[in-house]
């Protein structure tokens, strides 16, 4: 494979802008080239976020549906939303976490989530990160959890050098925690 | 916001957004003067220089008031020799449109760069208008970099073409080109032009009718010498068999997804394949050679057919009759952001080969949406909730003339306190006329305060003028929030950091409104009490005006972090709560969550501490945990 189709998706506070941004940096420093689409404005504000993220060769910047690679999401509804941008047997890394949305009065449970994304043939990878995180001083560092089980356990691995992402997240801010999730993230095996 | 990358040195490989990339090639070139008004996806460029100017104290950078003024004071400074740059979204070209036209026909003695950043799929507009068109009907050509990758070499060029032809430049990206991460290598700084000289020509810089019809015949003879000399320009170049059958024109970005799409279809190097950034004039010489034996031409651009219709009026004044195919045959949507697989199949049944195989499988269970909120603690959120409570208790049906800013997400229930929003600053024009035609509710133009500097204060002027009877309430929090906190006159200081506030209160009195109120948006009592008395002289027939103020909660609680300001916490006493769901249901701040039993519980996580809930609570269960530090109530206060 030389060009890996990553989703990034969540909500709006959750650093899902960062972590798509830590991508694009780790795969430059690891020799490759990358787009990072992101939007502004309106679309944060405790809405849903989504990034579009290239690695490899590539031209255009959105990655277009049904050919993404892998979704990372910081949250179980809005995996489930960007879900359709994976090609089947896309890799789906996501929080366990719901967020019900304001005035949303149903109940839908993890479990529920992850099954109806496993019927769409992704393979589904579900991490406690919020969970993990708050001990480490900051529930915000999941996305570095996140993306460090990705590094460890799927393609995303095979694109960036773990020592490139540390690099990275080393310069950006709350370097200490992020590196601290970040490791956490690589070290972690599935939770199911 | 830190973009230290402005400073990193030449030949520096640095990764970073469009906007930055845009910031960056404007200081190597030597810009000495860069005015913008925030819009989403354009903000990032100001802000960058900004930066820069921090720490450089150089170029010289403002957030103007409005696009229009912004405009003016880079043309002014350009008028002088002082190479110059205008940031702003699509839309706001609309508002600065006047001096645009005008610019074409004085022309100016240096560069003159109008950044629009145009946002198909409305991420976050109101419009998917392309400003190409306003290239065509003023007279000013555009450049459309060809993706996030070529910004910084397409700015280079601009900023050079507009200053050897003495003449504005557009240059025009999208969203995908604004706000995408690509590599660069930067250049030299090259050190600004500060200083210029302002020769007096009134024949050329005064357009009375007898000048301005002079201008306009040079301007016409100026716009073919164009398109000759952007016929050579280095950024336009054509790959693939030049006896192609075909030719792909690929317009701005378009070009990435066509060459990108031409790839996956197997025909990259099978085809004729034209990288356009130069889309308006079209380069005549080069089209006309491109055109050449060609039968079909298929075009790739992101908005309206500008290039598209070009090339059919071109083609047909050079006798050619290639069959052109992009939107106007339906080929390719004409509403949203292009789509590399949309283009792919646009391309595959416009030569009647099979579209390539796709599977997209959608979930059967569709996830609630998840609109944008008010955040927690939002000062907005308490004035809504008191102007629906008070309205409903005086009886008064409202009409809620609403605006452009955070404020805009008061659309959704159960707040649902913006009937309107069409335009910025539109909330007080629109609401006067409003006034003219319904006798039985009373009008409310709810605006910001940056939106109220911006395009609200002629319409206050004029419905104090005209005496039109309404509720003016100004939502201010100091600060340009929803674009991500630029300062502006209620800000107490301007981008670079001089002190300087211009009360909302004191315009609106100088304005002559009937009656001026001020409140503080976090005291709800006080709320309830003022805006009854505002909606009162308004019912009556007075211009009644009211400025909430209240710090917006992500400066606050920043601010508070920074100082070491204790933040209170908020929690609910559950044997006083009887679960009557006022606080979650009506009041409805996101960090206020209903229990099993419907009491309510509050969120630690997501409180800020803004205490507003303590008084929307009938039962007082709503308690901070220890005291509310004065200083905390101050930074709320905005004062």
């Amino acid at each position: 494979m030389d060009s890996l189709n990553v989703v990034v998706a969540g909500v709006g506070g959750q650093g899902v802008l960062t972590l798509a941004k830590v991508i694009g940096e780790a795969a430059i420093a690891s020799g490759r080239g990358a787009l990072v689409a992101e939007t502004h404005g309106l679309s944060q504000r405790g809405g849903s976020v989504v990034v579009h993220v290239r690695i490899g060769e590539v031209e255009a910047p959105l990655v277009p549906e049904g050919e993404g690679d892998l979704l990372i999401s910081t949250e179980l509804l809005e995996a489930l939303r960007y879900a359709s941008f994976l090609r089947r047997e896309g890799e789906v890394v996501s929080d366990a976490l719901v967020l019900k949305p304001y005035g949303f009065k149903g109940d839908l449970k993890a479990y529920q989530l992850a099954e109806e994304l496993r019927r769409l043939g992704l393979r589904v990878h579900l991490v406690n990160a919020a969970g993990m995180a708050e001990p480490l001083g900051d529930v915000r560092a999941a996305n570095m959890i996140l993306l460090g089980y990705s590094v460890a356990r799927t393609a995303l691995g095979e694109f960036l050098d773990a020592r490139e992402v540390e690099g990275v997240i080393g310069r950006g801010r709350g370097a200490e925690v992020n590196l601290k999730a970040f490791r956490l993230g690589l070290s972690m095996r599935a939770e199911g | 916001m830190s973009y230290p990358e402005m400073l990193s040195p030449a030949g520096s490989r640095v990764f970073t957004l469009g906007n930055v990339a845009i910031a960056r090639a404007s200081l190597e070139y030597g810009v000495g003067v860069a005015a913008g008004y925030p819009g989403t996806p354009s903000s990032e460029i100001i802000e960058a220089l900004g930066y820069a100017a921090r720490k450089l104290g150089y170029p010289y950078v403002e957030w103007s008031v409005n696009e229009k003024v912004a405009f003016e004071v880079a043309y002014g400074a350009a008028m002088a020799g002082v190479p110059s740059i205008v940031t702003m979204k699509h839309v706001g070209l609309n508002v600065a449109a006047d001096p645009l036209f005008s610019s074409a026909y004085t022309g100016v003695e240096s560069s003159l760069l109008v950044v629009s950043a145009d946002d198909p799929s409305m991420w976050s507009s109101q419009n998917e208008q392309d400003n190409r068109i306003y290239g065509l009907h003023a007279y000013v050509p555009v450049f459309e970099p060809a993706g996030a990758q070529e910004v910084r070499e397409a700015t280079l060029e601009a900023l050079r073409f507009s200053e050897e032809h003495k003449h504005p430049v557009i240059l025009r990206t999208v969203t995908r080109v604004s706000h995408t991460r690509a590599l660069y290598t930067f250049g030299e700084l090259r050190g600004p032009r500060m200083e210029g000289r302002f020769q007096r020509d009134p024949s050329r810089w005064a357009l009375v009718p007898a000048h301005a019809r002079r201008r306009r015949e040079e301007l016409v003879k100026k716009w073919e010498l164009f398109s000759h000399h952007l016929s050579s320009s280095a950024l336009n170049a054509a790959e693939g068999p030049e006896g192609s059958e075909l030719l792909v024109v690929g317009a701005g970005i378009g070009f990435r997804y066509a060459r990108e799409a031409l790839s996956r279809l197997g025909l990259l190097g099978k085809v004729r394949l034209l990288k356009l950034t130069t889309t308006v004039p079209l380069p005549r010489e080069l089209i006309a050679s491109e055109l050449e034996r060609k039968e079909k031409v298929f075009v790739v651009e992101e908005g309206e057919p500008v290039v598209e219709d070009q090339l059919k009026l071109l083609s047909f004044d050079l006798g050619m009759r290639p069959l052109i195919m992009g939107k106007r045959s339906g080929h390719v949507k004409l509403t949203g952001e292009l789509r590399l697989d949309a283009v792919a199949e646009g391309i595959a049944s416009a030569l009647g080969l099979s579209s390539l195989p796709r599977e997209v499988r959608k979930p059967s269970l569709s996830p609630p949406p998840r609109p944008p909120t008010l955040c927690p603690g939002c000062p907005y959120r308490g004035v809504f909730y008191s102007l629906r409570k008070v309205a409903s208790k005086m009886k008064l049906k409202l009409i809620y003339s609403g605006d452009i800013g955070c404020y805009s997400l008061g659309i959704n229930p159960p707040l649902s306190s913006q009937d309107i929003i069409v335009e910025m600053g539109g909330s007080l024009g629109v609401g006067a006329g409003l006034t003219r035609a319904v006798k039985d509710a009373v009008v409310v133009a709810t605006i910001g305060d940056s939106t109220f500097y911006h395009a609200g204060m002629p319409g206050l002027v004029n419905a104090a003028f005209n005496g039109a009877p309404m509720l003016v309430l100004v939502l201010d929090n100091g600060t340009t929030a929803m674009t991500g906190h630029q300062p502006n006159p209620a800000t107490g200081h301007n981008l670079r950091g001089e002190a300087r506030r211009i009360p909302i209160e004191e315009i609106a009195r100088a304005a002559g409104a009937s009656s001026v109120r001020v409140v503080n948006s976090f005291e709800m009592e006080e709320l309830d009490k003022v805006v009854a008395e505002a909606l009162t002289d308004a019912r009556g027939g007075k211009l009644s005006v009211l400025v909430a103020r209240g710090a917006c909660i992500l400066e606050a609680v920043a601010e508070a972090r920074e100082s070491k300001i204790q933040r209170p916490l908020y929690y609910v006493e559950q044997d006083r709560c009887r679960a009557c769901t006022i606080c979650y249901n009506l009041f409805a701040c996101p960090a206020i969550l209903s229990s099993q039993d419907g009491k309510a519980k509050i969120d630690p996580s997501l409180c800020t501490g803004c205490g507003v809930c303590v008084d929307v609570c009938p039962f007082d269960a709503i308690l901070p945990r220890g005291e509310v530090e004065e200083s905390w109530r101050r930074l709320l206060s905005g004062g």
